[in-house]
C-alpha cells in the first residue's frame, strides 16, 4: 500500500494543475471544490490538502493510524468505481485534522476520513453510516507555534 | 416541496440519473427506499450529512496552510 509520502505533495507555491487531484463527488459543504493538490510542509506526517478551484479552502489531513484506531474501512464497489481503483488495489486513506476547533487538542474527524487513489489522482470523502463515530476525536495535542 | 405519492415497489426518478424505489413500510412507520445513482452522486442520511457538512467547513474555516506553517518541528 502507498504511503503519504507518494502522494507527490509539492511545496507550498509549487500547485501544478497538471498534478492536480480530482474529487468526482466534491466536499460536503464545499460546492464546486473538486480539484485539489496536496501541500507538504516537512511537518511529519500532516499534508495540507489545498483546493485549486476555490483557493481560500484547504485542509489539514494526516494517514490513518492502525495501531490506533484499527483497520480502515471497506470501501465498497460505487466508492471504487468513483475513484478508479483496479481490482485488488487498495486507497490510501487519511484523516481529516481540525486544528481550529479545540484550543488545546487538534482533533480528527473519523466518521468522513478521505480515500485517495494515488496513481489515478482521485479522492472521495467517504461518509460513513454508523451513528457514533466521533467527529472530534482527539489525534494530538495542538503543537506550538512558531513566534 | 414537491410531494410524490408512491405504493411500495413504485418509484420516481430525479433528474436522468437518479431512481429512488420505495421498497417497504416496516410497522408503519419506517420506510426503506432503494437508491440507483451514479458513483459521483453520493448519498446519504441527511442528519450525518449535516454533521459532515459543518465539520468541513469548521476544519478549513481557518488558514490550514498558515497553521502548518507555523508549526514548531
Amino acid at each position: 500500500m502507498k504511503t503519504l509520502h507518494q502522494v507527490s505533495a509539492t511545496p507550498s507555491g509549487e500547485q501544478n494543475p497538471e498534478m492536480a487531484f480530482h474529487f468526482p463527488q466534491g466536499i460536503a459543504g464545499l460546492p464546486g471544490a473538486h480539484r485539489f493538490a496536496f501541500i507538504y510542509e516537512g511537518h511529519g506526517d500532516i499534508v495540507c490538502l489545498q483546493s485549486l478551484d476555490c483557493p481560500e479552502i484547504a485542509f489539514l489531513l494526516t494517514e490513518w493510524d492502525e495501531e490506533r484506531l484499527g483497520p480502515p474501512p471497506a470501501i465498497g464497489d460505487e466508492r471504487r468505481t468513483c475513484l478508479g481503483l483496479a481490482e485488488g488495489e487498495e486507497p490510501l486513506w487519511m484523516l481529516v485534522l481540525n486544528p481550529f476547533a479545540d484550543k488545546q487538542w487538534v482533533t480528527a474527524n473519523l466518521q468522513a476520513p478521505m480515500a485517495i487513489n494515488i496513481d489515478g489522482r482521485t479522492g472521495v470523502q467517504c461518509i460513513r453510516p454508523e451513528d457514533d463515530l466521533p467527529i472530534r476525536y482527539q489525534w494530538m495535542e495542538q503543537p506550538k507555534q512558531a513566534a | 416541496m414537491m410531494v410524490i405519492r408512491r405504493k411500495v415497489g413504485q418509484s420516481f426518478h430525479i433528474g436522468d440519473d437518479v431512481r429512488i424505489t420505495v421498497l417497504d413500510i416496516q410497522q408503519g412507520s419506517h420506510v426503506r427506499f432503494g437508491i440507483e445513482a451514479p458513483a459521483e452522486i453520493p448519498v446519504h442520511r441527511l442528519e450525518i450529512y449535516l454533521r459532515i457538512l459543518e465539520e468541513n467547513l469548521s476544519s478549513s474555516s481557518g488558514d490550514a496552510l498558515g497553521w502548518l506553517k507555523g508549526v514548531t518541528a
